[in-house]
């Protein structure tokens, strides 16, 4: 069972910085924070969505980013924090520019929620992978026979790109069972639609 | 050794040069003068503290003779040069005062006055100043909307603290808005860092010196501001003094970074100036300049 948890990065800076800055600026100050917010994500139950909110949180510098951000979704792909993932929300165009360059370095994607409009990308994403992750999230869900039909793809190459996906935790992974026949079938899911 | 007449980023090697034919000199007093100065930007300022504390670092006594403008020295005090200056130099005459009346205005040109940066919790200080007072000088006067306000006060950041995470030294930051008439006909924005730290080239010497055909000063300073470069594996590090080149360079900005005999940047078409020398006078640490024009409305 997937659930989400919100997190109000402004609360946990009054929390853990001792200098009560309302700034995410510098890489020491990354640490701190980066460190609260991995002990909080390592405490979650097993495929926990967390969407960590920004509001209210002045400028975020191109350190800080790295440190924080690109860093935890490094290791979340690497599964450091288990069978989670993390979304980002409203952020400054500032704060997007920032996240995305430390990203890019890293080679890594985060998606950034804005309301009800489509989610933004930041960072960077192999191209091929792209298209299908778009799909997945108008679609909200897809199967590797669904994917193989709709992009006239063989079957394995299909479940290799859901997979990939997975792994760079931009969708969730469910499994369940077919009606007919019996077997079963993963189904991958938008990570907005929890 | 006598101060240009007028003190800035551009001038300030020609004090150095002074410095270095007068090296070998036995006297341990230093005098500057200052007299005859008509104009000192915050590089000019934050340049003479450095250079003070390396005076003094290095057995010196130095002395500084102050301007005889009394507005140049109402611009120091408001400034707070005078601040940093009076436990490093000797200062000429000693006894100056500046009338009441002269003291801080209220509508001032300073964008931060003269601050040290020796931690992290300075860098916060010092943005969240600059972010308090970024919509009386950066909005009004040089145009720059919430997201540019927001680069800028990011760009200052990963400068400063650039010193208590590489130099191992502390530094100082300036920042002030002048009208340049002649060049542009705008406003501009003035930043000065500077730390007497170990320098970038030392910085980077453990990762990088063996691979260079001739390790430099110059050499050095290229792969931070144009590779990324950095001392860290990580391939995150180092991108901050590139993002901030970057910005500088989206906003027709100048940016020079000196550091031990070197410096070389980025100079837009407005300015006059080359954009590398090498085989300066010595001095430790790093020394940035950062002067953004206002945005064409």
């Amino acid at each position: 069972m997937k659930n989400k948890r919100i997190y109000q990065v402004a609360e946990f800076m009054a929390r853990v910085l001792t200098n009560g800055s309302k700034n995410l600026v510098t890489r020491e100050t990354g640490k701190v924070m980066r460190e609260a917010l991995e002990g909080r994500i390592q405490s979650e139950p097993q495929g926990t969505v967390v969407v960590l909110d920004f509001s209210n949180v002045g400028i975020i510098d191109f350190s800080c980013a790295e440190e924080v951000i690109a860093k935890m979704m490094a290791r979340l792909i690497q599964r450091e924090y288990g069978d989670k993932y993390i979304l980002l929300t409203s952020l400054t165009p500032n704060q997007e520019e920032n996240i995305h360059a430390a990203l890019q370095t890293k080679r890594l994607l985060a998606l950034s929620l804005k309301g009800a409009k489509k989610p933004k990308y930041l960072g960077v994403l192999n191209p091929y992978l792209m298209d299908t992750l778009q799909l997945i999230l108008e679609r909200k869900s897809i199967t590797a026979r669904e994917l193989a039909d709709l992009t006239q793809v063989e079957i394995n190459t299909a479940s290799t790109k859901l997979l990939n996906l997975h792994k760079a935790r931009l969708v969730l992974r469910e499994r369940m069972s077919l009606a007919e026949g019996g077997g079963r079938q993963y189904v991958y899911k938008s990570l907005l639609e929890i | 050794m006598k101060a240009p007449l007028s003190l800035h980023e551009g001038s300030f090697e020609y004090l150095l040069s002074q410095w270095g034919q007068r090296l070998s000199y036995p006297s341990d007093i230093v005098k500057i003068n200052l007299r005859d100065t008509k104009f000192i930007d915050p590089f000019g300022m934050v340049g003479l503290i450095q250079f003070g504390r390396y005076l003094r670092l290095n057995g010196r006594n130095p002395f500084l003779l102050l301007p005889n403008s009394l507005d140049v020295l109402r611009y120091l005090d408001r400034m707070d040069f005078f601040k940093y200056v009076q436990n490093l130099f000797y200062l000429e005459p000693q006894d100056f005062t500046i009338e009441e009346k002269y003291l801080r205005r209220h509508h001032s040109d300073v964008l931060l006055e003269i601050t040290s940066i020796e931690n992290t919790d300075d860098v916060h200080i010092i943005v969240e100043k600059v972010r308090e007072r970024a919509e009386n000088i950066l909005n009004i006067h040089l145009h720059y909307g919430p997201m540019e306000i927001d680069s800028f006060v990011v760009a200052l950041s990963e400068i400063c603290q650039n010193i208590p995470e590489h130099s191992k030294d502390m530094g100082f930051v300036g920042i002030q808005k002048y009208f340049y008439g002649k060049k542009l006909k705008k406003n501009v924005v003035k930043i000065a860092v500077m730390d007497l730290g170990i320098g970038i080239k030392e910085s980077l010497s453990p990762k990088y010196a063996s691979y260079a055909s001739h390790w430099s000063d110059l050499t050095a300073i290229h792969l931070a501001l144009f590779k990324g470069c950095s001392r860290y594996d990580d391939p995150g590090r180092g991108q901050g003094l590139t993002n901030v080149r970057k910005w500088v360079q989206k906003w027709n900005g100048k940016m020079v970074i000196r550091s031990g005999t070197a410096y070389t940047g980025l100079i837009p078409t407005w300015e006059f100036a080359p954009y590398k020398r090498s085989s300066l006078t010595f001095f430790p640490g790093t020394l940035v300049s950062l002067i953004l024009p206002e945005k064409s409305l």
